[in-house]
């Protein structure tokens, strides 16, 4: 059976993949289907949805439509969550295969570092960070990013031991490869599935803290984001709430997606390291 | 117990570095920050002249180099001695005490609500995986898990305070109530539902997960075909092989999500104005309170550290192959 | 007593009217409690120190100023501690008439000495504003106990003086504070007073607790027996609380503008657009004249012709602001310039001007870029950002937004010049002397907030400033600086957006709500629930 068919085997799985496919696709698209600048003043302000075709979601406090915003912020949450959770995968995996090859004092060093960044609530520095270099999109992806990276880097240290002892490995010390090359080109891929099958779970959460952070007041003023929408609209809940459920029915449905596609390809990895 | 007593003292050892990397990173993370606290306070006082700036600067130390003032930092700390908070113009320890107790008091009631919740309902689930009930549950599960937790506290206050009165709107209490007793405890009990679900739903989902899946792969155990051979069937079956076992990971993941729930109640704390830990971060990064965000970070660390110390424990009564090899 | 803003409201909508029933004079009934909801907790509370909305919104039921703000009074002020002020001829020295049978909350008696010791030690060397308005005061003599004669070291005009007294002489007692370090004193938050409550507890984080004064010298005031501000920094839990009932006030627009349509409509809530009249704010944009397009009077006009103000109030207001065309709001009938506007609503004539002036548009339509800082103070500054920017997109100028906390703002803009323009919203103090000639004389050094940090010089300006610090006569000072207003308008030195203050929504059942031009800062002393 094919990786792609064990991912869409059970009913959780199509759904993720298939939503999943869609919001993927929505973002790449939406410079063709919402054109102009999503915060350009469209209309009049607080129209409700399917008051006006013209604005078939309506249109927010300046009066911005709410559709384009809502295409144009499901670019911005899921570059944000994308970037944030391949940075956050690149530090963990390079630390946690440092760690693990080299071992003695490197390892020490480099997993005391993890703890302590495990042992302070992540979201308190990303606070701080954000404040000192104000609220920028990247800056916001890095951000996010120190307070996830510990959990791969745990994961792939733990497979890096289990296997830097292999026959492969010794073959290449006898080659005469450097210990970070055979880490890296050596090790490294045949560690990597764990840490990656972690993805899923650093993308959701990344656009959770997003959101939260914009929430907070700390999302990047020149971009829409479905967190700022909320954020936005949280003024006027109880006026004109459809602003506030949109992007969070938004935000419920992409990090869901992003969860069910991987735990179908979680399940599907697990089956597919079985069969090899 | 020399076990116990061996896993504190390495866990000990190990504190002392994260928590000197912990200082001196938030310290001049908060030193780069553009203005400082003497921009903050003028600000909040509607502005002031160059004198009064030069003068507050003196006072508050700010005219020293960020190195000499790390340096008075750390040395004052080896006292004891948290520092003096220019927001709020008291001692940082006393300020932060302040708030511990209700940070601790919301985080506690999360926890056990997701803990107790989360695993009964995994139990649920993961006594007959792929059923029915089992689908739903999960998949409910997993929405709730797709929630953003200030978006579900505002959902909760307009429902359960605006529109059916049933509870407050926020606050850790009636204010000047002058309540004694269980019914101040009450009184606090009913402020904390609310927050509670906000922040503990979501973990809830996670827990109810990790048992679930725990418990499917335990399933196709030998040691769990074992038991069914002998004939052990029903709940007996579900309860002592597999969800005691299945308990171990969430007993794991609940010590790795203590630093991740304290975060979480920054934004909880603020939809639902409760004075806690969480809230006073974010006062004193807005107002540029160096030692007053050092005092709340190092008072999370020895909470998550104190938290994780007792899993630790707890995991080695649960399940005595631990030995004191584990962790790091 | 109804409404003003909602009257406009219901105008602007063309709706009927909203139901306003004749309500009969109601009379306040002694005690009970009012909760209120309060966004900070200043550290220290001491009015005389600290002049800010924050403090007087707790602090001023508890100490008192000589005079407060009112709609009636002569020189629209009313009488606390001083029942009379007179300045003399030459501008060197004002008489004050104090209030007799006045104790401070722990008994003792309060006298001329107290004024004396709070005008040298207190208001001219610590008050953040006070020291800019009693600058030149040498010394205040006490002939006798209820009578203080503050005397000038240079002619000072008596009517800034009085113009200041309900913001910047609030008394403190003498007997608590000589011989102490003044900024450390326990009474700068355990505040004693003369005022109708006393202090009582606070919880911080939770609240503050004051309780009434039985021995205010207003025989039979205040009539409620405990004031609490419940702390809530979140403007949509201050909505939520007064729905629920948790509290009976929220003032200082604790509750977010765009909701209060819906909250005038819940029973038994009412809305206030009046009673801040004191407090007005300035919706401003300031400009960086040292960028070079900027130096140009003709681009700055362009700025001010692609902001439609009308829309602005609309959207961003919901209608509780007005249009503003000038340094000095229209309701401060004796100062504001009628005769004088900032260049109106007019794309067309902005694009023209920007291509008289050179900047042309490039092939994507962008004439040139800017960094655009909206103050990070209100809801209304930011968003007006977010509007500013969409504005500006229209006239081809790239407003790029940089969003900052509030420390990193006023080291960007007030230390290190690194803004083209910014949204700002410089408060209105009652005369021009004391708010708003510091937003345009020159020479002033950088990191000094709130000020001309803009590279905007013109000797013009600064010697009509100059000229009405000196002038004593009342009516040639107004003159003088309505001929400076009419020249920084004409420079658009900087650009007047909106002129707004606050809203208050309160229980129907408070009797003396939104009484006076800076009532949520007032002693509240005739507040009451109706009986």
């Amino acid at each position: 059976m094919s990786f792609a068919r064990r991912v869409m085997e059970t009913g959780e799985g199509r759904f993720g993949v298939v939503m999943l496919a869609l919001l993927v696709a929505v973002a790449l698209a939406a410079p063709w289907l919402a054109p102009g600048d999503p915060l350009a003043i469209a209309g009049e302000p607080l129209l409700r949805p399917l008051q006006d075709m013209a604005h078939p979601l309506g249109t927010d406090r300046l009066g911005r439509d709410v559709l384009s915003a809502l295409i144009h912020g499901a670019r911005t949450s899921l570059l944000v969550a994308v970037s944030a959770a391949v940075a956050a995968l690149g530090i963990g995996i390079t630390v946690g295969t440092v760690a693990g090859f080299l071992g003695g004092w490197v390892d020490e060093a480099l997993m005391r570092l993890a703890e302590a960044f495990q042992t302070v609530p992540a979201f308190l520095l990303t606070l701080a960070l954000i404040s000192v270099t104000g609220p920028r999109a990247e800056t916001i992806v890095l951000g996010i990013a120190i307070g996830a990276w510990m959990q791969p880097a745990r994961i792939t240290r733990a497979e890096i031991l289990s296997l830097r002892e292999r026959d492969f490995v010794a073959a290449a010390r006898v080659i005469g490869m450097r210990p970070l090359e055979i880490a890296f080109r050596e090790v490294l891929p045949n560690a990597l599935t764990p840490a990656v099958s972690l993805a899923a779970v650093v993308v959701a959460a990344a656009v959770l803290i997003e959101a939260a952070l914009s929430f907070l007041g700390f999302g990047d003023p020149n971009r829409v984001t479905w967190g700022s929408m909320i954020a936005e609209g949280r003024t006027v809940l109880r006026r004109a709430p459809y602003l506030s459920i949109i992007p969070g029915v938004g935000l419920v449905l992409t990090v869901l997606s992003v969860h069910l596609t991987g735990r179908g390809v979680a399940r599907a990895l697990r089956a597919w390291r079985v069969l090899a | 117990m020399t076990r116990a007593l061996g896993l504190l003292r390495r866990r000990l050892i190990g504190v002392v570095p994260v928590f000197c990397l912990v200082v001196v990173g938030a310290f001049l993370l908060l030193e780069a920050a553009p203005g400082d606290a003497v921009d903050a306070y003028l600000a909040g006082i509607g502005g002031g002249d160059a004198a009064q700036r030069a003068a507050l600067r003196a006072e508050w130390g700010l005219d020293q180099g960020s190195l000499a003032r790390l340096a008075a930092y750390v040395a004052a700390l080896l006292r004891l001695d948290l520092g003096w908070s220019t927001a709020f113009a008291r001692p940082v320890l006393s300020v932060v005490l302040e708030r511990l107790p209700n940070t601790l008091l919301l985080m506690g009631m999360a926890t056990l609500l997701a803990l107790s919740l989360g695993s009964a309902l995994g139990v649920v689930c993961g006594a007959r995986p792929g059923s029915v009930r089992d689908r739903a549950v999960s998949l409910a599960a997993i929405a709730i898990y797709a929630m953003p937790g200030f978006w579900l506290g505002l959902v909760l206050i307009v429902a359960f305070s605006v529109e059916l009165r049933w509870l407050p709107s926020g606050g850790i209490e009636t204010v000047a109530s002058g309540l004694t007793g269980w019914e101040r405890a009450l009184d606090i009990g009913r402020h904390l539902v609310l927050p509670v679900l906000a922040l503990g739903l979501v973990y809830m989902a996670l827990y109810l997960r990790l048992m679930r899946d725990g418990m499917a792969e335990l399933w196709s155990q030998d040691f769990v075909r074992a038991a069914r051979a002998r004939g052990m069937h029903g709940a007996r079956l579900v309860l002592r092989h597999v969800a005691r076992n299945a308990l171990l990971p969430v007993v794991t993941m609940l010590g790795l999500q203590s630093a991740s729930m304290l975060g979480g109640s920054v934004v909880i704390e603020s939809v639902f104005a409760i004075p806690g830990l969480g809230r006073l971060a974010s006062e004193a990064v807005a107002r540029r309170d160096t030692p007053l965000l050092l005092g709340v970070i190092l008072l999370s660390a020895v909470v998550v550290m104190t938290v994780n110390l007792v899993i630790d424990l707890v995991y080695a009564l649960l399940d005595p192959r631990v030995g004191s090899g584990t962790g790091g | 007593m109804s409404s003003p803003a909602v009257s406009r409201r219901s105008a602007l909508a063309g709706a009927a009217t909203l139901p306003f029933l004749p309500r009969p004079a109601q009379a306040q009934k002694r005690g009970g409690r009012l909760t209120v909801a309060a966004d900070s907790e200043p550290a220290n509370l001491n009015p005389a120190i600290i002049a800010s909305n924050g403090v007087f919104f707790v602090a001023s039921k508890l100490m008192e100023p000589l005079a407060e703000a009112s709609y009636t009074g002569r020189d629209g002020l009313a009488p606390r501690l001083a029942t009379g002020w007179e300045g003399a001829a030459d501008g060197r020295s004002v008489t004050f008439t104090l209030r007799p049978g006045v104790t401070w909350h722990d008994g003792k008696p309060f006298t001329s000495a107290d004024v004396a010791f709070s005008a040298m030690e207190v208001w001219k060397k610590l008050g953040n504003l006070g020291r800019a308005v009693f600058r030149d005061l040498e010394a205040v003599q006490t002939p006798d106990a209820h009578t203080a004669v503050f005397r000038f070291a240079v002619p000072t005009p008596a009517q800034m003086i009085r113009n200041a007294l309900p913001v910047v002489t609030s008394v403190v007692p003498r007997h608590l504070f000589e011989g102490t370090d003044i900024m450390k004193n326990p009474a700068n938050v355990a505040l004693v007073g003369t005022g109708p409550f006393r202090f009582a507890e606070r919880r911080p984080g939770e609240y503050t607790r004051l309780i009434r004064n039985p021995a205010y010298w207003d025989t039979g005031k205040p009539y409620l027996d405990e004031i609490v501000y419940r702390v809530l920094p979140d403007r949509a839990a201050a909505a939520n609380a007064l729905e629920a009932e948790e509290i009976q006030l929220a003032a200082f627009s604790a509750v977010p503008l765009a909701d209060l349509d819906r909250i005038a409509k819940v029973r038994g809530l009412k809305v206030f657009a009046n009673g801040y009249e004191g407090l007005t704010y300035q919706l401003c944009v300031e400009i960086n004249h040292r960028r070079r397009e900027l130096a140009d009077v003709r681009v700055r006009r362009a700025l001010s012709h692609a902001i439609d103000r009308d829309f602005v109030v609309r959207a961003i207001f919901r209608g509780y602001a007005a249009t503003s065309q000038g340094p000095v709001p229209r309701h401060d009938r004796v100062f504001h310039a009628a005769d004088i506007a900032m260049p109106g609503f007019d794309p067309a004539r902005a694009n023209a001007l920007l291509d008289e002036a050179g900047f042309p548009r490039d092939a994507s339509g962008t004439r040139f870029r800017l960094r655009l800082l909206p103050a990070p103070f209100f809801n209304e500054t930011r968003q007006f950002g977010d509007y500013l920017r969409q504005a500006l997109a229209a006239i081809g100028i790239d407003a790029q937004i940089v969003s900052n906390d509030t420390p990193a703002h006023l080291k960007a803009v007030y230390t290190d010049h690194a803004f083209d323009i910014t949204v700002a919203s410089p408060v209105y103090r009652g005369d021009p002397a004391i708010s708003t000639t510091i937003l345009y004389q020159s020479g002033l050094p950088a990191g000094v907030p709130f000020a001309n940090q803009y590279g905007y010089a013109n000797a013009a300006v600064d010697g009509l400033i100059r000229q009405a610090a000196g002038t004593i006569d009342d009516a040639e000072r107004v003159r003088l600086y309505r001929a400076f207003q009419k020249q920084v308008v004409d420079d658009v030195a900087l650009i007047n957006v909106a002129e707004f203050s606050f809203i208050s929504v309160a229980r129907d059942t408070l009797v003396g709500v939104s009484n006076n031009p800076r009532w949520a800062v007032s002693n509240w002393a005739d507040l009451g629930f109706a009986g």
